[in-house]
């Protein structure tokens, strides 16, 4: 019981600007550097080491870099989905700005697996574009995440700006299903998930072992990134603020 | 001072906001006009051949219908935003999700159903079979109206930001209904079963109706704070 409430105490004090701020502080440059350290092991892990596709021959290798942005674009959605219904509720700051700095980051993980997919096309089906299902409903929600970046930038008043960014992310995410399901069942063509909880993957070990690597290691990319925006966020937010002023600006 | 129930309170605010409409006539016919431009504009742009018109006739009704309740969403909201009407409703103690249903009701009323009316002229155009018409007009009601509320939604997160920001907002939510009314519109003019569309598309009304106008009622809470 005692664990529980000392994680409650720790998450709260996190709405906490300064205290937020001292902790990025301290885990950033650790952060930064253990992910380029496993998103360099487990790319080069993935390109030079795990065998080669008897069918797609090398071509299959852009796998290491789509399928881990594909996953973290959606997962920074679920992401910015719970910050959001924080921002809302309880009107905590700090989730306004883990918000904003979440969805450019997320808008580029997006797009990321959108043009390595596009790669991966052409050799593979012999086209750069189909109106596939899934490449239809990752292009809508790219869409969905430059709508989200377009409400707050233009909404002068920050907070309102968090605010509008986080209903708007939560209507997403309750939409994106049904937007998911009338396009699958539009057509279909893309091959199914590559991982799934239920089933072991249809790959040999040495081709989706580097590939969990990459997708742990672009988490942590993410995490890092995730860092460095926020700190930013906090600073420019907080910069007349008279914590700011003494512990970070100097005297 | 006399208390109004609820029900003559949302009566009351659907009586004003149609005869402010009608009081006004470009309310309602300027998007009727620009839903027949934008028709008129696909055959000039891409072919008037009568069986390639056929094909593309779905779509081209769906995208001008999409685009002109887009269009006419900045009369929802703005100018009740600037005469203060909108703070009226925030303090009239009433559930405000109610009278947005209503206000977005009465504003399909004015620029989604004279547009039902325009599509018998894309009929016309598009040489379409009379035996589609009933499929057409059923899934145009219930996926305007869906539109509808969907970019009311994106008017009030968007207030006082223009039409553009709202768009961006609101088009990528309308893809389901988009296609969803086309391909109901497509098996109707080969003569298949359709029926199934349409009832997905009434599901969607139902779902998209309470939970659309709560978070519209939000978003005006955000910007007119």
């Amino acid at each position: 019981m005692t664990s529980f409430n000392k994680v409650k105490d720790w998450f709260i004090s996190m709405g906490s600007p300064p205290f937020l701020y001292k902790w990025i502080m301290k885990y950033l440059p650790f952060m930064i550097l253990l992910s380029l350290l496993l998103v360099f092991i487990s790319l080069s892990w993935g390109l030079f080491f795990a065998p080669t596709d008897y069918k797609q021959g090398d071509a299959y290798r852009i796998i290491y870099i789509h399928v881990p942005s594909a996953i973290l674009s959606q997962s920074i959605f679920i992401l910015m989905a719970i910050t959001g219904g924080i921002c809302l509720i309880w009107r905590a700051k700090v989730a306004g700005m883990l918000l904003r700095s979440a969805a450019p980051i997320g808008a580029s993980f997006t797009l990321m697996a959108l043009i390595s997919g596009a790669i991966w096309g052409k050799p593979t089906w012999g086209t750069w574009w189909v109106w596939d299902a899934r490449l239809t409903s990752t292009l809508i929600l790219f869409f969905i995440y430059a709508a989200i970046v377009g409400i707050y930038s233009s909404i002068e008043d920050k907070t309102k700006g968090d605010r509008a960014a986080a209903l708007l992310s939560l209507v997403g995410v309750s939409m994106i299903p049904i937007i998911k399901k009338s396009v699958d069942w539009w057509q279909t063509l893309h091959q199914p998930s590559t991982f799934t909880l239920t089933q072991s993957p249809s790959m040999p070990p040495e081709m989706y072992l580097p590939l969990l690597a990459n997708v742990l290691g672009f988490y942590f990319l993410f995490i890092a990134l995730l860092f460095l925006r926020l700190r930013t966020e906090l600073a420019l937010r907080e910069q007349r603020k008279n914590w700011f002023k003494q512990k970070i600006l100097g005297d | 001072m006399n208390k109004l129930s609820l029900t003559s309170i949302l009566f009351r605010l659907l009586q004003k906001d149609l005869l402010i409409a009608y009081r006004k006539t470009s309310s309602y016919l300027t998007p009727l006009i620009f839903f027949l431009v934008v028709l008129t504009f696909f055959p000039l742009a891409i072919g008037s051949d009568s069986s390639f018109l056929n094909r593309i006739a779905p779509g081209t009704l769906w995208i001008a219908a999409l685009l002109s309740s887009l269009l006419a969403v900045e009369s929802l909201f703005n100018e009740d935003f600037n005469d203060g009407t909108l703070d009226q409703l925030f303090i009239s103690n009433q559930p405000i999700f109610l009278l947005i249903i209503v206000k977005v009701f009465s504003h399909w009323m004015i620029t989604g159903s004279p547009i039902l009316l325009a599509s018998m002229i894309g009929v016309i155009f598009f040489d379409l079979p009379t035996s589609s018409i009933f499929t057409l007009l059923v899934s145009l009601i219930l996926g305007t109206l869906i539109l509808s509320f969907l970019s009311a939604f994106g008017g009030a997160l968007s207030l006082g930001k223009g039409a553009i920001l709202s768009a961006i907002i609101v088009l990528p939510f309308s893809i389901p209904v988009l296609l969803l009314g086309t391909a109901a519109t497509n098996a109707a003019i080969q003569e298949i079963e359709h029926s199934s569309y349409l009832f997905f598309l009434g599901a969607m009304l139902f779902i998209v109706m309470p939970f659309i106008s709560i978070a519209t009622a939000e978003a005006l809470r955000i910007n007119s704070d």
